[in-house]
């Protein structure tokens, strides 16, 4: 429907631009705020190309350990602040890894460096 | 600093110093953000010029203005203690003078940039000796105690430091919108296994590389007081040792700089296992004010690149969160 390139293609190409083109351009002032956009355009592009399967997925196993209702999240938060899925109950793993699940699905568009080996490595 | 304020400063601190000559012959903005402005001035005094830091507030911001006064009697109490603090100087409360209470230090030289901090070798002697100094400057800020009248604005120290965190923590989850299961994870975890109240001391609560002025020689000074409060000793030595503020030097367990041993050999009497109760709560504190900063973008009170992007710091905090509590990574 849309026109290609499509947006994330489009950030990502103007990503390019901006740090390989403007960048050492730039006063020394400037660069912190540059990066910071540069930052933004592939977060950006990142969430645009996020399978959306993937977080379905995700959020349909919350469903499942929380049952009924219409904001599964809202209730898992609350049910694991009030003790629910503390080691020794019967879902206590399930809970561990739909928690996992969820947040390496989350950094996939915020900190994909992170998935890879511990996080926090990249001093970028 | 426009003439007019430059000029009643100049009076005021004429006064204050007991020297009638003393003159500011340079002044420069430092940092100067929505609530604080950081000038270094340049005063003449006493036949000598001297490089002094004047900290004050927005005059916008006057409902915040105990914090400089707060900040300046910290810095006493350091200093005092045997802290290395920038040495406070003045504190004028009299908002009338320069539109904001303020306060005058000496300016200190050194290098606290976090990303330059962890990269050297001969920062503070080398990376061993440094962690031990960062070790002996916790241990003298935390033989400050409760009670002081001087230190009154810090309010009743907490019975118990560590459960007073998580309701702290969990209150501020409650002013958000969106639900976080990972960090309720986290914190039912430290419901768990809290460690036994011990007696509070005072923690400086952003003790950490960045903070931290630093030279060849050691320590030039702690920085950034405004979170000081009565705590637990542990919990300034977890948040100097979390992995998120090693600045991507992981391998040096204290903060990116150095050794974990050479830094609770430095502070002497440490109970690890606290400390480490103490770093995950480090990631879940990060978390929760990473959350805070992201909010303050997205309601439209303060649209910020940076703080937009410190929500994006968010899932790498709760992956760290869900490691350090023993789940399994997929």
């Amino acid at each position: 429907m849309h026109e290609q390139p499509d947006g994330a293609a489009l950030l990502e190409a103007a990503r390019g631009v901006l740090l390989e083109e403007l960048l050492p351009h730039l006063p020394e002032g400037l660069r912190f705020a540059a990066r910071m956009v540069a930052n933004a355009m592939a977060i950006a592009a990142r969430e645009a190309r996020q399978d959306g399967d993937q977080q379905a997925k995700c959020l349909a196993a919350v469903a499942a350990l929380t049952g009924p209702g219409d904001a599964p999240l809202a209730a898992f938060a609350k049910a694991i602040r009030a003790g629910g899925f503390d080691p020794g109950t019967p879902q206590h793993a399930a809970a561990a890894a739909a928690l996992m699940d969820l947040a390496r699905a989350r950094c996939t568009v915020s900190a994909p460096k992170a998935l890879a080996e511990s996080p926090f490595r990249a001093a970028e | 600093m426009d003439e007019q304020r430059r000029a009643a400063v100049e009076t005021w601190l004429r006064g204050a110093s007991g020297d009638p000559a003393l003159a500011i012959i340079g002044a420069v903005l430092l940092s100067g953000g929505a609530i604080q402005q950081n000038w270094a001035i340049d005063v003449e005094h006493r036949g000598s010029v001297e490089a002094w830091v004047l900290r004050t507030d927005n005059a916008a911001t006057l409902a915040v203005s105990l914090p400089r006064a707060a900040e300046y009697r910290l810095l006493q109490a350091a200093q005092a203690a045997g802290v290395t603090v920038p040495e406070p100087l003045f504190l004028c409360e009299d908002a009338t003078v320069a539109g904001a209470p303020f306060f005058v230090m000496r300016r200190v030289k050194g290098i606290a940039a976090g990303y330059r901090v962890v990269k050297s070798e001969l920062l503070g002697g080398g990376r061993v000796a440094l962690a031990e100094a960062l070790g002996q400057e916790l241990a003298r800020i935390h033989s400050i105690r409760p009670p002081r009248p001087d230190l009154a604005f810090l309010g009743d120290a907490p019975a118990d430091a560590a459960r007073a965190f998580i309701a702290a923590q969990r209150a501020a989850l409650d002013r958000q919108h969106a639900p976080r299961p990972a960090i309720e994870w986290g914190l039912r975890h430290l419901e768990r296994e809290a460690p036994a109240p011990v007696p509070a001391v005072l923690t400086h609560n952003d003790f950490r590389t960045g903070n931290l002025m630093l030279d060849e020689q050691g320590v030039t000074a702690v920085l950034d007081w405004e979170f000081a409060a009565w705590g637990d000793g542990h919990a300034d030595l977890g948040w100097l040792c979390a992995k998120c503020w090693r600045f991507g030097n992981l391998a040096q367990e204290a903060g990116g700089i150095g050794p974990r041993a050479a830094l609770y050999a430095g502070y002497g009497g440490v109970d690890d296992a606290s400390v480490r109760w103490w770093e995950l709560a480090a990631h879940i504190r990060w978390a929760v004010i990473a959350v805070d900063q992201a909010a303050r973008h997205i309601s439209g009170t303060e649209p910020n690149l940076e703080l937009a992007l410190t929500g994006h710091i968010v899932p790498e905090l709760e992956l760290e969160i869900l490691r350090m509590t023993g789940v399994p990574d997929a």
